[in-house]
């Protein structure tokens, strides 16, 4: 259960001694960067960058795979769809009543299939060297409200209670008699309100807990609340930083500037 | 100047009709270990959430009645100022753990208190170690047993360094091993911290050691208050209030009622061992009767 939710995977690596803030700006400048480039060679470059950077990370490749199966299959369904929905440029390899293949656009749908590779590549690499308890003190420090922060990381530790919850509610029904994986859909959703308003209840009553055990530990007491944990950024961290700008800027420079068309 | 002090209390809460407490008095003396007994809805908890504002700031109703900690009238602070003063531990265990880590859950009332980095690392530290929970600073909460998670509230209680603990019904939840540690905890607190203690309990077995004062409540009234030995003279009154009397001073009251005396009152095996012992060696001097 929780292996699932939090993808994080301890390890000493340069990228998991990374500062956490230095990881989320380097994933928002990859991120752009797969949106800027618009060559497959240069996104597949890109891809092979970032997967470097998942074995430098430790991650293995089952785990990777898991992990990403949705994403895969959701690229696969891009090169599929892509070239049927778009009809425009020439040659045109295959037609069949309105639907036109052409080249091009088997190419542009290779060509998303591998931005949306990066990117997911990319995110998981963060969620995979940081713990989550670090994500959420790097928004803080990086000027998310402490609310939000502490709201957030509430629903991170709590996702595993609940997937709990749930699956001690259902063994409850079924043990009752309740069938959960048979019948047309109507007569499951049905079935699945069962599951759901004990989880309801019961999730609202640890809200409730929740909330005073939150007050009596003295939340909100202070505006100027210190933090046990701090972030220091190192050398390397400095280092890191001026390599991803460097690798943002100069094809942004190039494109946007130079107008070169990459 | 008394670590609590209720004055004829009465509290209702919002939309319904009962009195959850019913014109209770209570002073508690710095220091003092007191167990709350009584059975379901006799009012424990809602004492509890009394003991640091709770009642009446988060919890609407209809309050009657002064409740003050330490000189301090709890209704005219805020619940985070009077969480300096009174550490409270909740029933549920999974429900008022709600960090990623152990160490920052322990760390969070300091935080919140604006408490410097070190001082604060130094206070978990202590905390952890008081509640045998050393070395855990790293792990979820979530994946602790009931025992330590309960065990992990306390220290995050402990760490804003409060003057009162106030648990309600702490060891629900646990089992018999849980149970153990958690007890030998709240008896390091009373015995080498001289903690001020407030525990709510259905069960009056365990706290029977090292309780300075029993209170029975029934109802949403407090029916007796006393030393353990005094209150349990009568175990018809435990029974009276839903709660089971312990085996112990049941053997006691056996024992008077059979011997036609009321000399017999222990609390612990020990004492019932000697007590029994010197009636049967001693030399009968009268006859039967
Ligand atoms: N949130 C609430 N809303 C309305 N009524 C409540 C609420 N909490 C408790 N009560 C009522 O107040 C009375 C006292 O309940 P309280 O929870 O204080 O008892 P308790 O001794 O803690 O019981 P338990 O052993 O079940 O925890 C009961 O009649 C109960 O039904
Ligand atoms: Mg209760």
């Amino acid at each position: 259960m929780g292996g699932f939710i939090d993808l994080y995977t301890e390890a000493d690596t340069f990228l998991h001694r990374m500062d956490p803030r230095v990881k989320i700006v380097a994933v928002l400048l990859l991120s752009l960067l797969a949106f800027i480039l618009s060559h497959l060679y240069l996104l597949l470059a890109l891809l092979t960058f970032i997967f470097l950077l998942l074995f430098l990370a430790r991650a293995t490749i089952s785990r990777t795979a898991f992990a990403l199966k949705f994403v895969l299959r959701f690229m696969v369904l891009i090169i599929i769809l892509w070239p049927i929905f778009d009809p425009t440029g020439t040659p045109v390899l295959a037609s069949l009543g309105p639907i036109k293949i052409t080249e091009p656009a088997v190419w542009r749908g290779v060509t998303s299939a591998a931005r949306v590779g990066c990117l997911a590549t990319v995110w998981y690499i963060l969620m995979f060297t940081t713990s989550q308890r670090d994500l959420v003190r790097a928004l803080v420090k990086m000027g998310v409200r402490f609310d939000f922060g502490l709201t957030l990381a509430i629903s991170l530790r709590f996702l595993p209670t609940f997937g709990a919850l749930i699956d001690s509610i259902k063994d409850a029904q079924r043990a009752r008699g309740l069938e959960l994986s048979k019948g047309g859909l109507l007569k499951r959703s049905k079935n699945y309100v069962a599951v759901l308003v004990p989880t309801i209840v019961s999730a609202l009553r640890t809200a409730d807990t929740l909330s005073l055990a939150l007050q009596s530990r003295a939340y909100g007491a202070r505006a100027d609340r210190t933090y046990l944990r701090d972030l220091n950024m190192r050398p390397s961290d400095y280092v890191a930083l001026a390599v991803l700008a460097a690798i943002l800027v100069l094809p942004a420079f190039a494109k946007f500037v130079m107008q070169v068309d990459i | 100047m008394k670590a609590l002090e209720l004055n004829n209390v009465r509290f209702k809460y919002r939309d319904f009709q009962n009195w959850a407490l019913d014109s209770v008095s209570l002073e508690v003396e710095k220091g003092e270990f007191v167990t709350i007994l009584g059975c379901n809805g006799s009012g424990k908890s809602t004492l509890c959430l009394l003991t640091n504002g709770l009642i009446p700031h988060a919890i609407q109703g209809n309050l009657q009645g002064s409740v003050s900690v330490f000189g301090n009238n709890v209704g005219e602070q805020p619940v985070s100022q009077s969480a300096t003063k009174v550490g409270i531990v909740f029933q549920e265990p999974e429900s008022q753990l709600f960090c990623m880590s152990v160490e920052e859950e322990v760390a969070f009332g300091p935080e919140n208190l604006a408490v410097p980095r070190e001082e604060i690392k130094t206070r978990v530290e202590w905390a952890l170690e008081l509640v045998g929970m050393k070395g855990y600073n790293n792990r979820s909460p979530f994946s602790l047993s009931g025992g330590q998670k309960q065990r992990v509230a306390i220290a995050a209680a402990l760490s804003m360094r409060p003057e009162m603990l106030v648990l309600d019904e702490p060891a629900y939840a646990l089992d018999p091993v849980g149970r153990l540690g958690l007890y030998s905890v709240l008896r390091d607190l009373k015995e080498k911290h001289g903690m001020t203690v407030i525990l709510a309990e259905r069960d009056a077995e365990e706290a029977l050691a090292f309780s300075d004062r029993f209170v029975l409540m029934k109802d949403g009234k407090l029916l007796e208050s006393g030393p353990p030995r005094q209150v349990l003279r009568d175990p018809a009154k435990l029974r009276e209030i839903g709660v089971a009397p312990p085996q112990v001073t049941e053997v006691a009251s056996l024992l008077n009622t059979r011997m036609g005396t009321s000399k017999f009152s222990f609390l612990t095996v020990e004492e019932a061992e000697r007590a029994i012992l010197e009636e049967v060696l001693k030399p009968k001097k009268e006859g039967r009767r």
